[in-house]
């Protein structure tokens, strides 16, 4: 009798509960979660819709919306176009973030420690074992490298982030480019594997002596110290925010190719080389919840590129959204339609 | 005979040592659940749900009624399972080769690690819906569930004396008669401790309900949509790289922990009371 009464209770809620809100939901990237918790978060204030996005990976992400579990992915690889009408999709970018090499070296400090571009590809690699090498040593005269181990932290789950850091990596480096290659998951040849973006961080806190890559934003909000590398001509160049917008600048979208761009290593003496976008997928399908999602990135960049740039990435420029929402128009699954 | 002693003395310090070094590890997970979950505990949690890192009205609200939700309809569904199925094992079952299947089939099922348990059900009750949603969750608990009652049903109503039955078949009382009036009565206290064993042991799982129910950001009620619960919360927060959150994840361990060692608590205390 109890129980009948608890079920019925349930079950009546159930139903009210679920004519109220508006929800939608998305997952991927690990990479722009932070910043998407956070509009989604404002977006649900401002407007009661609810926007629930998971990190699960780049990889879990194009697979969810794949397979239509989810009401939108999000990955920082973007798909091809044929691979994108292969699957059914939508795709454009949201925003800008870039990745920035990480160290834990006791005594040195953010931007203090430089690496030259195809020295982080062997220090990955294992070929370079110890922070005191003479290929780390002779650019950085002025620091007093340690006699330790390298630890190398990678990402062990499908990873965006993975895949712009191997797509930079294999374009400096040919050892790279023939035993690695580019992709979300590699088979690393040394180093311990974490889980996300998260999972970088909190281990390469915990690792004296380690290096890793994560996205700016976790960079930022860890006071991580990261390594000053090169631009694509050889010059130095600081993991710094006018930098990654000076990158930013040469991106040329293209909405016939559902904007697949990979923007690693823009020409430019200040363009740091390895920013990415990251994209949202959309299944084609379904015009009614896409309504629903363009409606809330529409939001996002009317509102949101404040809370972008406090968490560390870097808004989509005027034109480019301009260029979204004609896109989202196109294909009519703008939001005031 | 001194070589007996000998031996009974080692064999005795040993085993009084790893007795030992077990309850070490039982007290120091309590007292670091205990010591940095209470720090972390304030009314806001139960007010405010899950947010973004860094915000004040952040807690735990959406998680926890989530988890309830989730365990509760599990129960629902694995407990009265359990119960009849393990009925039938040991009353009209008994010992016939089907019966005993059933019995190999559920301890194979008690040992099925619960992540692959997640995986089936995500194949068929998220998959072909569309969404993530809580009833898969409450599913896939509802699963590890039932064997672990229907095999305490059995052994249960199996200690209850054959004579008492016999008696009750004596004075005309039909068969559901004597299940429902004699045996259950007698066995009610293993039962009952059965069933809250069982919850102890999913209220604490994680694996099931990663790709079943999923999370979710928000408030919900609804089943059919993603739900949020303590435990995935837990595994997030706890991961992630901020103070806040992982705060929240402390806080959330010492709330499920506290839940499962109050269920255990119980149940023991039911058994002691039954034998005393």
């Amino acid at each position: 009798m109890v129980k009948r009464v608890a079920l019925t209770a349930i079950a009546t809620a159930t139903f009210t509960l679920s004519l109220q809100a508006e929800r939608i939901s998305g997952a991927g990237a690990s990479f722009p979660a932070p910043l998407y918790y956070d509009w989604a978060y404002d977006y649900h204030k401002a407007t009661g819709k609810e926007v629930n996005y998971q990190s699960i990976g780049s990889g879990g992400g194009i697979k969810q919306v794949g397979s239509r579990i989810v009401d939108f992915g999000a990955s920082d690889k973007p798909l091809k176009p044929k691979k994108l009408d292969k699957k059914r999709l939508y795709q454009f970018p949201a925003v800008i973030g870039s990745i920035v090499v990480v160290y834990n070296i006791p005594g040195i400090g953010d931007a203090e420690l430089r690496l030259e571009n195809k020295d982080i590809a062997d220090i990955f690699m294992g070929k370079i074992r110890y922070w005191d090498d003479k290929a780390i040593a002779q650019d950085n005269p002025h620091l007093k490298l340690p006699h330790e181990k390298i630890t190398v932290i990678h990402r062990s789950d499908g990873s965006g982030t993975t895949f712009n850091f191997s797509y930079f990596l294999s374009n400096v480096s040919e050892d790279w480019r023939n035993e690695i290659g580019v992709g979300k998951a590699l088979s690393w040849p040394t180093g311990i594997g974490a889980k996300g973006n998260e999972g970088i961080s909190n281990l390469l806190k915990q690792t004296p002596y380690s290096i890793g890559y994560v996205e700016y934003a976790y960079k930022k909000r860890n006071s991580f110290s990261a390594a000053t590398i090169q631009t694509k001509n050889g010059k130095w160049v600081k993991p710094a925010e006018e930098n990654f917008i000076a990158a930013a600048k040469y991106a040329s979208w293209d909405p016939n190719k559902h904007f697949y761009q990979i923007l690693a290593l823009q020409p430019g003496d200040n363009s740091y080389p390895i920013v990415a976008a990251t994209f949202i997928l959309l299944p084609r399908e379904k015009n009614e919840t896409n309504k629903k999602v363009t409606a809330f990135f529409d939001w996002a960049f009317k509102n949101g590129d404040e809370s972008a740039q406090r968490l560390g990435y870097i808004p989509l420029p005027q034109s480019t959204k301009d260029m979204i929402r004609a896109y989202w128009k196109k294909h009519n699954i703008d939001p005031s339609n | 005979m001194r070589g007996r002693k000998a031996i009974n003395a080692l064999v005795l310090t040993l085993s009084t040592v790893s007795a030992v070094i077990g309850l070490i590890f039982l007290f120091w997970i309590l007292w670091t659940l205990a010591s940095k979950g209470f720090d972390a505990i304030s009314s806001k949690i139960f007010i405010y749900d899950t947010a973004p890192p860094g915000r004040e009205e952040s807690g735990l609200r959406n998680a926890i009624v989530g988890q309830l939700i989730l365990v509760g309809v599990a129960s629902g569904i694995g407990i009265p399972l359990g119960i009849l199925a393990g009925t039938y094992l040991s009353e009209y079952g008994k010992n016939s080769k089907f019966a005993n299947f059933i019995r190999d089939i559920s301890d194979i099922m008690m040992s099925a690690p619960s992540i692959v348990i997640g995986a089936f059900v995500y194949a068929v009750l998220v998959a072909p819906v569309g969404h993530f949603n809580g009833w898969a969750g409450s599913a896939a608990l509802a699963i590890m569930m039932i064997p672990i009652v229907l095999r305490t049903t059995d052994d249960m109503l199996n200690l209850v004396p054959t004579q008492l039955r016999e008696a009750a078949y004596a004075l005309g009382a039909p068969k559901y008669k004597v299940i429902l009036q004699i045996v259950y009565r007698g066995a009610k206290a293993g039962i009952i401790t059965g069933v809250l064993l069982s919850i102890a042991r999913i209220a604490g799982e994680t694996a099931p309900l990663l790709f079943t129910s999923f999370n979710n950001n928000f408030f919900t009620t609804d089943l059919n949509e993603a739900m949020p619960s303590l435990t995935v919360t837990m595994f997030n927060f706890a991961t992630s790289p901020y103070e806040d959150w992982i705060d929240l994840g402390w806080a959330a361990a010492f709330i499920l922990g506290s839940f499962v060692l109050g269920v255990n608590i119980i149940g023991r205390a039911i058994v002691k009371k039954k034998k005393g």
